[in-house]
């Protein structure tokens, strides 16, 4: 499958990437060369096979008891600050 | 002092005699640093400082008589993925630029706890993505043997440090092959442990399904002892396993007389450089004479992994990488009409071009109608995948094929074709998708001096016999330091 220079705009968009219009057509053919690569997994009859999104080893699923544990971790990030300077994200029409 | 013909343990022994102290160690890596690191550029940031004052607060517990850790005085690089609390952590992107961390990753705390020296922050490819580390945001490393070869990567400054005497150990993280292929490409060690077996809390996830942390070393006694440090459950990762950890470094020396190593055949395919292919072969029978037997297998699904490879790992790099905002972390590019158009402008302005390409790969892999024709179907290829392995190990202990087609390449020699960068992962990315620990151990050098790397595979958790399997190589081999 051709992955267009629309194409290209379009998945951008989604991923909230600008791409310059400069890049757009080398984008779109390098991207054709891998999707068409992929494509190679079509050659696998895949009927009745589960997918497997992690392998998951030994991974205790147990709910643990609610209780406080030492931690130096981010928990201090918010510690030291009390608020967070962010840009304007509601303005006046 | 240049740390290359010394070992971990043996550095422990001579501070534990006094016959050196961590304060001069310290200092004289820093000297080494300013002398070789401005040629092969392993670190993105150093820190002297605080080097030192741990330095001095461990040459006074020693000078007290006070029983020492293990890593004491170790002098170690982090890749620069991996947070650690008050330094830079940029993932070797712009995105994150001047982010400082303001916490400590599971993995370099249990290092640090037991008494390892973080010297500096290693250089990466940008967000863990690339083969070589030239997809670094800041600057190349090169490879130590020679200046003009990549060295390999996503860990390549890791791997580096280790191989230029400017680190004894370092952690790296593999994804799909990150810690193997600079290893193998610098002629180090790199272990990439069974997922799961190592904590990831405060590793910047890539591939969250598959990313691992790994030690990179000169020796399998040190990656063995590095990761009975760092392995183990850890309550801030609940992708942690809490198997028990084995211990690595007594088992080292278990014999290994009739282990069954199996060699897939789809690693001898036609990319396969010839040099590569002798010295793997002259392997093999070095394990012959260690009374292991050979058998042949067959891994059959080997040849679609570059493709499911690269349909996962993007799919989840998409989404990871959707944090990197200019609102939550690092700088900002202004947007003047709208808080979107500030998303946009700084992710396309700080992010490299080949993260640019895998996210937009990724989601379009995600984006509706295309799901199941290519995400969902390379998690089921994976799936066969994982069985291969299983089918395998019922007839073999340990897999033993090379971790890369050719040595080291030269800088800048497949970076206009990201798709014959991705087809030189092909024999480090079946493992990660099926879980798998994996090690790369040097097997000699080419005829232009540079080092090729056997890469060894065990079942889930069985690290104990992977690296007492590759620690008998590497004593009979020769290739001890």
């Amino acid at each position: 499958m051709r992955i267009s220079e629309k194409d290209v705009e379009y998945v951008a968009k989604l991923a909230m990437l600008e791409v310059a219009d400069s890049e757009k057509k080398a984008l779109a053919e390098q991207l054709s060369r891998i999707v068409e690569y992929v494509e190679k997994l079509n050659e696998l009859d895949l009927s009745g096979i589960d997918p497997t999104p992690q392998v998951v080893t030994s991974v205790k699923h147990a709910v643990r008891d609610d209780r406080v544990a030492p931690r130096t971790g981010s928990s201090e990030a918010g510690r030291t600050v009390k608020l967070f300077k962010v840009p304007r994200v509601i303005t006046e029409r | 002092m240049n740390l290359k013909n010394i070992t971990a343990d043996k550095l422990v022994a001579l501070y534990q005699n006094r016959d050196l102290s961590v304060t001069e160690v310290i200092k004289s890596v820093y000297e080494e640093i300013d002398r070789v690191d401005k040629d092969v550029r392993a670190f993105l940031s150093i820190c002297p400082e605080r080097a030192l004052d741990e330095a001095r607060r461990l040459d006074a517990k020693i000078a007290a008589g006070e029983p020492i850790e293990p890593m004491t005085g170790v002098p170690v690089a982090i890749k620069d993925n991996m947070s650690v609390r008050d330094l830079p952590t940029t993932c070797a992107s712009r995105v994150l630029e001047g982010y400082v961390a303001a916490y400590t990753a599971t993995a370099v705390e249990r290092l640090r706890s037991a008494g390892a020296i973080i010297v500096g922050k290693a250089n990466c490819d940008e967000f863990a993505m690339g083969s070589t580390t030239e997809n670094s945001g800041f600057f190349v490393t090169r490879n130590p043997h020679n200046l003009d070869r990549v060295p390999g990567g996503s860990s390549g400054g890791s791997a580096a440090s280790v191989a230029s005497g400017t680190s004894l150990i370092a952690l790296g993280s593999d994804t799909g092959g990150s810690v193997r292929t600079p290893a193998a490409f610098c002629g180090v060690v790199g272990l990439k442990p069974t997922y799961g077996r190592v904590s990831r809390y405060g590793l910047v996830a890539f591939g969250s399904s598959l990313d691992q942390i790994g030690p990179l070393s000169k020796s399998v006694r040190e990656a063995a002892q590095t990761l009975e440090i760092i392995a183990g459950f850890d309550h801030f990762d609940s992708t942690s396993a809490d198997t028990g950890v084995d211990q690595y470094v007594r088992d080292l020396e278990r014999p290994i007389k009739g282990t069954r190593i199996g060699v897939p055949k789809e690693y001898f395919i036609g990319g396969l450089d010839p040099e590569v292919k002798a010295k793997i072969e002259a392997g093999m029978r070095i394990y012959e004479s260690l009374g292991c037997e050979m058998h042949e297998i067959s891994l059959p699904h080997t040849e679609y992994a570059v493709a499911t490879y690269y349909l996962i790992a993007t799919a989840e790099a998409s989404s990871n990488l959707a944090r990197y905002d200019g609102v939550r972390y690092g700088p900002r590019e202004a947007g003047n009409s709208s808080l979107q158009e500030m998303y946009r402008r700084t992710r396309h302005n700080r992010f490299g071009d080949e993260v640019k390409r895998r996210i937009i790969l990724g989601t379009y892999a995600l984006s509706a109608g295309y799901y199941d024709a290519y995400y969902l179907k390379a998690l089921k290829v994976r799936t066969l995948m994982l069985r291969d392995f299983k089918q395998a190990f019922e007839k073999v202990d340990v897999i033993l094929a090379p971790t890369s087609p050719t040595v080291a390449f030269r800088i800048g020699e497949k970076t206009g074709d990201p798709l014959s960068m991705y087809l030189s992962d092909i024999f480090t990315i079946t493992q990660p998708l099926a879980g798998v620990p994996a090690i790369s151990i040097p097997c000699g050098k080419n005829s232009e001096n540079m080092p090729v790397g056997m890469q060894l595979m065990a079942n889930h958790f069985q690290e104990s016999q992977l690296l007492s399997v590759a620690h008998h190589f590497e004593k009979a081999g020769g290739f001890t330091v």
